[in-house]
């Protein structure tokens, strides 16, 4: 899972040069909230965010004249005095994992990826690796989800493909998660079939217990060890 | 009760459309969406005394023009070629078909006219269509989960081009969200499209979320009622009054189609409800109720999903004691 096949290649960027009230322009126009910033050879310098631009804004608090001499010089104002210059990137090596644990470690919103000269060739925001997992877990297609628990051992999952496989049944994804037995995994298979009745059967044949899925969410999720326990 | 009179001679109260070539949809050996769900259901209606107060009739193929006012064309010649070159399935593997499936298919459709055009003539108040294959999850290039052609989404248009009707109600109770009758209907403020089913994330087809309310002009003409798996009656009772009616108040139907799905039955295993057959009478009186108030009764029921043989049976003579107003 490459970053270069989930990161945004049409990147909106400005230059130094550019107005804190140009900047606000472009986000506004192309919906965006992180605005990447640029030399004259395309190398990336900074990043100025929509929270940048709202904290140099005057505060509403502001007398009606002390707002506008805020607003004109917010007006004024080049981009390079307000971005941030400590910037986290992405090379295209990287991958979505890395975008996924990166962003959750340094809490920004995007992550510019960058060649080996610094220069921008893409950007890869909350929101494209939300579309990736949508991708990943299949859920943009019409199936129905499975909840079985397996022992943790080698083989079962296998067997759970098998069987599956055996009905023809094309999977979108198989997620695994903890059990609240530490001896088991909960298998979450996305199957794109509506006919699950048959699958379910064969399952239960094969001794996997299925789960009612009240139970696992309702009852259960609360007893499964935190991150760290296992 | 009203104007029924069970010796009355020419005006029957309810209709019941069914066709014993809906039977010949073959969908092979250990397939759920199987013949014997009709032969169960009907004979759960005769069983239960019920025949002769409803008006029997069969179907006649619906025609192309109105297959097209929501089908695509090509995908009907699609269909109709993979049918007759003896293609097993058509378009996914779920939607299983034997040579018949295509001419059985334009049946269903047309039975859902046919009833639609004997309520608008006041010859009945309503129907129950006991039509297979089902219908809504068909998109208008799309056959997915048993369904070929929406059944439900062609009447629709049907009343709406013959009989000039402005706006129609399409209430679905099956299990699985009707995600072929939304997309169609999802830009269109004139067809409110309503689904309580189970929730998207543990049933097929994984859509009819809440905030799945419409688009464009459509806004606020779709509404999804999710439901967590093992709700029960009292819980799909409430949530129906609790989210159904007022915006039917509001949109004041001049008809309604129900897709009636059985397969929110406790004991059906094709989904995780626990609807009992009371919690069905429950909540069909309060669809029944709504089109009593609201469009003189005027209603059509058509068959959508049930596996459940046994339940198939005692749900349809409980459903056809409701359209009879008992
Ligand atoms: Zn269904």
């Amino acid at each position: 899972m490459f970053i270069s096949r989930s990161m945004t290649r049409k990147v909106v960027t400005v230059g130094l040069g550019a107005t804190l009230a140009e900047a606000e322009a472009l986000m506004q126009e192309k919906r965006i909230r992180h605005l990447p910033v640029v030399d004259n050879g395309n190398r990336l310098v900074g990043i100025v965010t929509d929270r940048d631009l709202r904290s140099a804004m005057p505060s509403c608090l502001c007398t009606p004249e002390e707002g506008n001499a805020g607003l004109s010089r917010f007006r004024d104002t080049r981009v390079e005095e307000v971005m941030s210059r400590n910037l986290v990137t992405l090379s295209v090596a990287n991958t979505v994992q890395d975008a996924l644990l990166l962003i959750q470690k340094r809490r920004v919103g995007a992550l510019p990826v960058v060649d080996e000269n610094g220069c921008i060739l893409g950007i890869v925001s909350v929101r494209d690796l939300l579309q990736s997992f949508i991708n990943v877990m299949g859920i943009g297609e019409p199936g129905s989800l499975l909840c079985i628990v397996a022992e943790h051992r080698l083989g079962e999952i296998k067997k759970i493909v098998d069987i599956l496989t055996e009905e023809n049944v094309s999977i979108g994804s198989i997620l695994v998660s903890r059990h609240w037995d530490r001896e088991k995994r909960a298998v979450f298979p996305y199957v794109h079939t509506i006919n699950v009745a048959g699958l379910k059967k064969r399952l239960s044949k094969a001794g996997f217990t299925l789960v009612d899925p009240v139970s696992w969410y309702m009852e259960n999720l609360a007893r499964i060890p935190g991150k760290g326990d296992l | 009760m009203g104007w029924f009179s069970p010796k009355g001679p020419a005006r029957n109260h309810t209709a019941l459309l069914y066709d014993r070539r809906f039977l010949l949809h073959d969908t092979g050996w250990s397939h759920p969406e199987c013949a014997q769900r009709l032969g169960a259901l009907y004979g759960g209606i005769k069983n239960a005394g019920l025949l002769d107060r409803l008006l029997i009739r069969t179907a006649r193929p619906a025609g192309m023009k109105w297959l097209e006012a929501v089908h695509d064309r090509s995908y009907i010649q699609k269909f109709k070629q993979a049918c007759k070159s003896g293609e097993p399935y058509f378009g996914h593997s779920d939607n299983a078909m034997g040579k018949e499936t295509f001419e059985v298919a334009k049946l269903a459709v047309g039975a859902v006219l046919k009833a639609t055009d004997l309520v608008m003539r006041g010859r009945v108040r309503n129907a129950f269509c006991a039509v297979r294959p089902p219908g809504h999850h068909a998109g208008r290039s799309s056959a997915l989960g048993f369904c070929f052609f929406n059944n439900v989404a062609v009447a629709a248009r049907y009343l709406q081009k013959k009989w000039k009707l402005s706006r129609i109600a399409i209430v679905d109770i099956d299990v699985h969200h009707g995600n072929g009758t939304q997309a169609l209907f999802e830009e269109d403020p004139t067809v409110f499209y309503y689904s309580i089913h189970e929730h998207p994330s543990f049933a097929f087809p994984g859509t009819g979320r809440e905030f799945e309310e419409g688009k464009g002009l459509g806004v606020g003409a779709t509404k999804n009622a999710p439901m967590p798996p093992g709700s029960s009656d009292a819980e799909y009772e409430y949530r129906i009054r609790r989210d159904l009616i007022p915006v039917m108040n509001d949109f004041l139907p001049e008809f309604v189609l129900v897709s009636t799905g059985f397969d929110a039955h406790a004991n059906d295993e094709m989904a995780d409800m626990a609807l009992t057959d009371a919690g069905y009478a429950a909540v069909f009186r309060v669809i029944h109720a709504m089109a009593h108030r609201l469009c003189h009764g005027r209603m059509v029921s058509v068959l959508e999903g049930g596996y459940c043989l046994p339940c198939l049976a005692r749900l349809a003579a409980d459903h056809v004691r409701i359209l009879l107003d008992e």
